[in-house]
C-alpha cells in the first residue's frame, strides 16, 4: 500500500514536471514516455511498457480516446490535445481490435444510432440499459478487467443498482460470476485474430493513391467520385475528394487522416460548408464505412472506396431500372475498361462519359424485360446487379425505427434530424422478393397512437420537409403544452411513392436531448 | 403484481400491458443503440417504445435524475463525475439553455 502511494506521489511529480514542459515539446513525446509521464501516477508500471489496468484491455481508437477522457474528466488528467492523440494512436496501435473483431459492431463507431442492437438478454439487461451493447462488444479483457469494470461502473454510478433490477434479484452476483465470464470469453484480450492480424496488418504506405469512391446519404441520393490520399508523417495523410451527388450538386473538399492500427482509417474533410468526418475500415485496397457531420452525425453516407490498380466494379448508381422505361445509369469503379453491360434485356443506347472510375449511361429495359436481378459488367468486371422491376409490391420507409431529438431554442445542443427515403420492393420473376432501391416520394407525419392524437404529437414534435427530412422542435418546456411538456412525439413516419402512390409507413421517436454524447453510443 | 394497486395512470398503463404480455415486443423494439428503453423508465424512449410515459418537462425534475446518476450515459451525473454540470443553471425550468455537452472536446 505505501509503495503505491509513494508510486503515486511520484506520479504527481511527474505530471508537474511534465505540465511545466512547454506544450510543442509534449508534442514530441511518443507513447511509452507519454504512458510514463501521464499514467504512472496511478498506474503502477508491471515493466517493459506495461502498466496495471491499460496494458490488459484492447479498444478501437473511440474507445481509448473515451478512457483518457475519462481520466481528465474524473480523475484529474492534464493532457494537451496533441499529447491525447499521439498517446490514442500509440494505445490503438498497440492495444486495437482485429478487424474481425469489430464484424457487426462498427454501426457504433459509424455513428449509426438508429441500429437496433440485438445481443442477448443477460448482457442487453446488463450493459445495454444504459448505453449500446456495442461499446461493450468493442473491448477485449480477461476476466479480471471485466470484472474491474463492474465494480467501477458501480462504485461511479451507485444507483445502477435500481436500473439492474436490484430491488428484484441479487444482481451483483449475476454480473460478477455469470456475465464476467461470458464477457471474458466471448471479448477475451488474447485471441488468435488479434495475434494473426499483429503479423499481417500492413503499413501505412500502401493507401496513398486515388481511390474511386461510391456512397449514398439519405434524403439526399447516390454521390460518386475520387478521393486522393497523400501520405504525411506517421500514419497521417492528406486527403481530397472530387465528385458529386446524383443530382449533380458537387461534393469536393478536403482534409487530413489518420491510420491507426493498420486499418482504422478516420478523416476530417470539409465538403462546402460541412465538416465531415470519416470512420472507415481499409482493409485489402477496399475502405468502407460512413461519413458524417461532426456536429450533425445523423446526416452522413454510406461510403465504399476502391484503390486504383485493384480494378473493380463498385456499384451501380441507381441500381434499379423499370421494365419498359429509360434511364440514365452510372458505374463506379477502379479500372474501368471496356464495353458496359448491363444484362439481359436491358440495352445500353448511348455511352455518356467513360473514364477509368466511371462510366455513365443511357439504358432501356424491355418492356418485356423479366424482373429481377442482373449481373453488370464493364468488360471482363462483375460483382454489381441492377434489379430489373415491373411493379412495386412493397414500400418500407428507412429507417424503420429512428430516433430525432429536440435542441437548440437559446441552447447549445444542436436538433438530431430524422432523415427518410421510400425503399420500394418488388417481386422478380419466381415470385422472390425484389429489392428495387429508394424512389422518389412525398412525406408525412401522423400520430403514432392515440396517446399521440391527445397530446398533439404531430402539432409540437417537429416538421417534416418535403425532402423527407424532419426537423424536430425547439428545447426546454413548451408552455403551450399539457403540463409545459417537452417538444417530444410519437410518430408515423408515412412515406407515399411519387410515381404509383403505394405507401410505407416508419416509426420515429422524437425525444429529448442528451448532454453525454461520447464517440461511442 | 397481484398484491400491489397502481396509483396513476403510468402504473395502469404497465399494469394493462402487463395483463396483456406486451411488454417484453415493445421492448425489444425499441433497444436502439444508446438509448434507454429498458431503464426504469427510460431517458428517450419509454417501456412502450414511445414517449408519453416519461418525466416531462425534464427540466421540471432534471437534477433529481442527475444528482443520483439516472441516466449517466445520457445526462451528466452530478454525484460522482460532473459535480458542476448546472453551475450556470441551478434552476433547470429557467436556466436549461446553459447546459452543455460534457465529452471533452478537441481543441
Amino acid at each position: 500500500m505505501k509503495t503505491t502511494r509513494l508510486r503515486r506521489h511520484a506520479g504527481k511529480l511527474a505530471l508537474v514536471a511534465a505540465a511545466l514542459l512547454s506544450t510543442q515539446a509534449m508534442a514530441a513525446e511518443q507513447g511509452p514516455s507519454l504512458l510514463q509521464n501521464k499514467c504512472m501516477g496511478c498506474h503502477i508500471p508491471e515493466g517493459n511498457d506495461t502498466y496495471s489496468r491499460i496494458s490488459h484491455q484492447r479498444k478501437t481508437p473511440e474507445g481509448w480516446l473515451m478512457s483518457i477522457a475519462r481520466m481528465q474528466v474524473m480523475h484529474g488528467l492534464q493532457i494537451s490535445d496533441d499529447d491525447r492523440r499521439t498517446l490514442v494512436k500509440y494505445l490503438a496501435d498497440k492495444q486495437g481490435l482485429a478487424p474481425s473483431e469489430t464484424d457487426g459492431v462498427r454501426y457504433a463507431m459509424e455513428r449509426r444510432l438508429n441500429t437496433v442492437e440485438h445481443f442477448d438478454t443477460q448482457l442487453s439487461e446488463t450493459c445495454g440499459r444504459c448505453h449500446s451493447g456495442a461499446r461493450v462488444a468493442l473491448q477485449r479483457r480477461p476476466a479480471k478487467e471485466w470484472e474491474h469494470l463492474v465494480n467501477f461502473h458501480l462504485g461511479q454510478w451507485p444507483s445502477l443498482e435500481y436500473q439492474a433490477q436490484a430491488r428484484d434479484r441479487d444482481w451483483l452476483p449475476i454480473a460478477l460470476q455469470q456475465v464476467v465470464p461470458e464477457l471474458a470469453k466471448r471479448y477475451p484480450l488474447d485471441n488468435p485474430a488479434w495475434a494473426e492480424w499483429q503479423k499481417a496488418k500492413p503499413n501505412a504506405d500502401v493507401l496513398p493513391g486515388q481511390w474511386a469512391f461510391s456512397g449514398h446519404m439519405l434524403a439526399k441520393g447516390d454521390v460518386r467520385g475520387v478521393m486522393s490520399v497523400t501520405a504525411e508523417q506517421g500514419d497521417t495523410f492528406k486527403v481530397e475528394v472530387k465528385g458529386a451527388y446524383a443530382d449533380g450538386t458537387p461534393f469536393n473538399g478536403s482534409g487530413t487522416a489518420i491510420l491507426y492500427n493498420g486499418y482504422e482509417w478516420r478523416g476530417n474533410v470539409k465538403v462546402g460548408d460541412a465538416n465531415l468526418r470519416q470512420v472507415f475500415a481499409a482493409v485489402d485496397g477496399e475502405m468502407k464505412g460512413r461519413m458524417f457531420e461532426a456536429e450533425h452525425d445523423e446526416r452522413g453516407l454510406d461510403f465504399t472506396a476502391v484503390k486504383e490498380g485493384k480494378a473493380r466494379l463498385l456499384a451501380v448508381q441507381p441500381a434499379f431500372i423499370k421494365a419498359g422505361g429509360e434511364s440514365e445509369i452510372t458505374l463506379v469503379g477502379s479500372g474501368l475498361d471496356g464495353k458496359p453491360d448491363l444484362g439481359s434485356g436491358v440495352e445500353v443506347t448511348e455511352v455518356l462519359e467513360q473514364t477509368p472510375t466511371l462510366v455513365r449511361v443511357k439504358a432501356r429495359a424491355a418492356a418485356d424485360a423479366k424482373p429481377g436481378q442482373r449481373e453488370v459488367a464493364v468488360g471482363a468486371l462483375k460483382g454489381v446487379n441492377l434489379a430489373v422491376y415491373d411493379k412495386v409490391e412493397e414500400v418500407k420507409v428507412v429507417p424503420a425505427f429512428s430516433i430525432a431529438r429536440i435542441g437548440e431554442n437559446g441552447a447549445s445542443v444542436p436538433k438530431v434530424q430524422g432523415r427518410f427515403e421510400a425503399e420500394a420492393w418488388g417481386k422478380d420473376a419466381n415470385g422472390q422478393p425484389l429489392r428495387i432501391g429508394y424512389l422518389p416520394a412525398t412525406w408525412k407525419v401522423e400520430p403514432f397512437n392515440e396517446r399521440a392524437v391527445e397530446d398533439e404529437d404531430v402539432k409540437f414534435a417537429g416538421k417534416m420537409q418535403p425532402d423527407g427530412v424532419f426537423v424536430p422542435g425547439g428545447a426546454g418546456p413548451n408552455p403551450e403544452r399539457k403540463m409545459m411538456t417537452n417538444n417530444a412525439g410519437n410518430l408515423k413516419v408515412i412515406a407515399t411513392l411519387a410515381d404509383g402512390g403505394q405507401t410505407g409507413e416508419g416509426h420515429m421517436i422524437v425525444t429529448v436531448q442528451r448532454w453525454n454524447n461520447p464517440p461511442l453510443p | 403484481m397481484k398484491h400491489l394497486k397502481p396509483l396513476n395512470n403510468k402504473a395502469r398503463i404497465l399494469e394493462q400491458a402487463a395483463a396483456e404480455d406486451r411488454i417484453e415486443e415493445v421492448v425489444a423494439m425499441s433497444a436502439v443503440a444508446g438509448c434507454t428503453a429498458t431503464t426504469d423508465p427510460g431517458w428517450e424512449v419509454d417501456a412502450f417504445g414511445g414517449v408519453s410515459s416519461l418525466c416531462q418537462p425534464m427540466e421540471a425534475d432534471l437534477y433529481g435524475c442527475s444528482d443520483p446518476c439516472w441516466w449517466p450515459a445520457q445526462v451528466p451525473d452530478m454525484m460522482s463525475t460532473y459535480q458542476d454540470w448546472n453551475a450556470q443553471a441551478t434552476n433547470s425550468a429557467d436556466d436549461w439553455r446553459n447546459l452543455g455537452t460534457v465529452f471533452p472536446k478537441d481543441k
